[in-house]
């Protein structure tokens, strides 16, 4: 059935794309005539997995660059179509009819939930795991039970593992995977690492033996320096471990040499460092690594800027507490007056349960510069409700829409953060320029 | 001098899924708006505390792993939650902290955890792994005050055995896939499944809450001695949901 699989998913894919579109229905049509495809394909060079909670996306396609910008061809799965389906849409719209994938190098985004599909069933050179936090839980399930389905997957698994050395909850995964080649990135000590934090919902408890994780400091979150008072789990001696961090100059250092990272905040030096983790294990210079940072497009929706006329306006997409925090923290550091635009939806893709904003610091964006916010999306009252609780003591109102929640901030010169959920993020981008008139 | 309602929070930093801490958010807010101190105290593992001096005890939910963790330490607080208990100490429990109060709970790896068997009912796991996931509504009645419940559900467990409800289902699952009824209520604790958080949308059932904790040293204390509050961003908030769920207020 190779032949047939093969065959329907790339002239569905190929008909598909000719009317605009893409996704996983190729894939899913694939799989029905072949639950078994990805065993039978042929590849030509490595293949890259990437896997986490936040910036897989990121990640996933700066690792793309990496390879392509060594002059290899690439294929991935770029637009983060991240479910068995859509993996198989990018693996057989690019196979030829006996199976083989016509690229050096394959890079491939994957869900967390769907790794158990992808890992035993391809022969994956490296296996890069970001970060693990608590994310649309109704759909993940806890997330013991998430990581659980990808230990199960690694105690046959002899390539390289290439894993945050600062996640607890990432480190375990080592010790399911006994035949692997392990490599850890992580951060070093900085200014900004703190010896306390409220923010740490995960990593509490050691995964050996149960007892308390003890933190000697916190980057961010749970992400950090630990070590069980009673076992031997500890934060491992990391591979590559970026210093000398500065999140103003958005720059750091590997091995003496100056990197500046494309984006913003600490999570974002986590990606960089994975980045230089897989230029390490695969033979690419540094000079390929700075090309591949000063030419990352800046993603939309990750304080994506809009001005005209003196008015700017900052979108910021959030989808879980960890994600939030940071956004909000880049606002809390932002000396303007501000007027905020939050939208906040319960679509499938936004999670249906809601319940993670009170688990999310809103409290950050509380501060006497903050003038006004206005809340709106399908659950924008109970964004409104969350800010109530939280004790905002400014002006606070609730809108139907986002184009009326826009036309109530109006005209006013002070700088507007748009933060929004998953869906909510389209309609606020159109909606944005609308009202700049962009 | 001021009403006083003192609440223990019993293993904050472990059952503090989906939100739970909110609850407390509210029961502070709710309190200082008209007067009342708020004293919240944080009771972790192995930490010094006599539950009976508190008007209230809450316990939320946490993940099968973690939950693990606290059982020695709670069981060993078995006489003291009793002494409270019969003291007319409060009892807001949610998800898993509901479940820990009855006969046992089977984890999601099927290994029976001993409760603290102040009551009959008991959990088993959702069958192949199965959960109950979504928007819940029920209506219950609260000594004698009915009132629907909104939240969210996100359990494997299914509690059976269950004497006295909560409420009835009107929407969502409930104690179990197929029970109809929601939570325990017998008028010394209230347990659900409901997260959301619970107490932000359902504002009678925080005052209700509190007018429960009130009586531990006022037993003359009545509901309706709390004074009213706006409700506003509340009411809103539950508009909207009773609206998406198309369930008449």
């Amino acid at each position: 059935m190779r032949f047939l699989s093969i065959l329907t998913t790339k002239s569905s894919a190929y008909l598909l794309q000719k009317i605009g579109r893409g996704g996983s229905l190729p894939g899913q049509l694939g799989l029905k005539f072949d639950p078994d495809i990805f065993k039978k394909l042929t590849f030509k060079g490595p293949v890259i997995v990437v896997t986490g909670t936040n910036g897989k996306t990121s990640t996933a396609n700066m690792i793309a660059d990496l390879f392509e910008r060594a002059g290899k061809k690439v294929v991935s799965n770029r637009r983060g179509d991240n479910l068995r389906e859509g993996i198989a849409t990018t693996l057989l719209a690019n196979a030829n009819l006996q199976g083989v994938v016509q690229a050096d190098v394959v890079v491939l985004e994957v869900d967390e939930l769907n790794v158990k599909y992808i890992l035993p069933n391809l022969p994956v050179s490296a296996f890069v795991v970001n970060n693990f936090f608590r994310d649309q839980l109704d759909r993940a399930r806890e997330m013991e039970q998430l990581i659980e389905s990808i230990e199960k997957v690694l105690p046959n698994y002899d390539q390289t593992l290439i894993l945050n050395g600062n996640d607890p909850n990432v480190v375990r995964l080592a010790l399911k995977a006994p035949k692997a080649n392990v490599v850890y990135f992580g951060l070093g000590r900085n200014k900004y690492s703190q010896e306390t934090t409220n923010e740490a919902s995960e990593g509490k408890f050691c995964p050996v033996c149960g007892n308390r994780l003890e933190y000697s400091y916190y980057q961010y979150s749970h992400i950090g320096s630990f070590h069980c008072a009673k076992c031997h789990f500890r934060t491992p001696i990391l591979n590559v471990e970026l210093h000398d961090i500065d999140l103003e100059d958005h720059t750091f250092y590997f091995h003496q040499e100056k990197f500046k990272d494309p984006y913003q905040g600490m999570y974002s030096m986590y990606n960089c460092a994975a980045i230089i983790a897989v230029a390490e294990v695969f033979c690419i210079g540094f000079d390929v690594v700075r090309q591949v940072f000063a030419n990352a497009p800046q993603p939309k929706g990750r304080n994506e800027k809009f001005i005209k006329d003196g008015r700017e306006v900052v979108l910021n997409l959030i989808k879980n507490p960890t994600g939030a925090n940071e956004v909000m923290k880049v606002i809390e550091h932002d000396p303007a007056d501000r007027l905020i635009v939050i939208v906040l939806n319960d679509k499938e893709q936004d999670g249906i349960d809601i319940s993670w904003i009170y688990d999310t610091y809103f409290e950050k964006l509380m501060s006497k510069n903050t003038k006004k916010i206005v809340t709106t999306g399908t659950r924008g009252t109970d964004m409104a409700l969350r800010l109530y609780y939280g004790g905002y003591q400014g002006v606070l109102e609730t809108k139907e829409t986002i184009e009326e929640a826009l036309q109530e901030i109006g005209n006013d010169h002070d700088k507007l953060y748009v933060i929004a959920t998953y869906t909510a993020l389209l309609p606020s981008r159109t909606a944005i320029k609308k009202e700049l008139g962009l | 001098m001021n009403r006083v309602m003192k609440v223990a929070w019993m293993y904050h930093d472990i059952m503090d899924l989906y939100g739970d801490k909110g609850n407390m958010m509210v029961l502070k807010k709710r309190c200082e708006d008209r007067g009342i101190d708020f004293i919240l105290h944080t009771i972790g593992i192995g930490q010094e505390a006599d539950l009976s001096d508190y008007d209230l005890i809450f316990l939320g939910g946490g993940a099968d792993k973690e939950q693990m963790s606290l059982i020695p330490d709670l069981l060993s607080r078995k006489e003291n939650i009793q002494k409270a208990m019969d003291e007319n100490t409060f009892v807001l429990l949610i998800c898993g902290g509901y479940q820990l109060f009855g006969k046992y709970y089977e984890a999601a790896d099927h290994s029976k955890i001993p409760g603290l068997g102040f009551y009959s009912y008991y959990t088993d796991t959702g069958k192949e792994g199965s959960r109950c996931i979504g928007n819940v509504v029920i209506e219950a009645v609260l000594d004698g005050r009915k009132t629907k419940i909104v939240g969210f559900e996100n359990h494997g467990g299914q509690t059976l055995g269950v004497e006295h409800p909560l409420g009835a289902v009107i929407k969502g699952y409930g104690n179990s896939f197929d029970a109809g009824q929601e939570g325990f209520y017998d008028g010394k604790i209230l347990g659900t499944y409901l997260h959301g958080p619970l107490l932000p949308k359902n504002p009678e059932v925080a005052d209700f809450v509190i007018y429960k904790a009130l009586k531990k040293r006022d037993p003359d204390f009545r509901f309706e001695d709390l004074a009213p509050l706006s409700d506003h961003w509340e009411n809103l908030a539950r508009e909207a949901i009773f609206k998406k769920l198309e369930i008449q207020e």
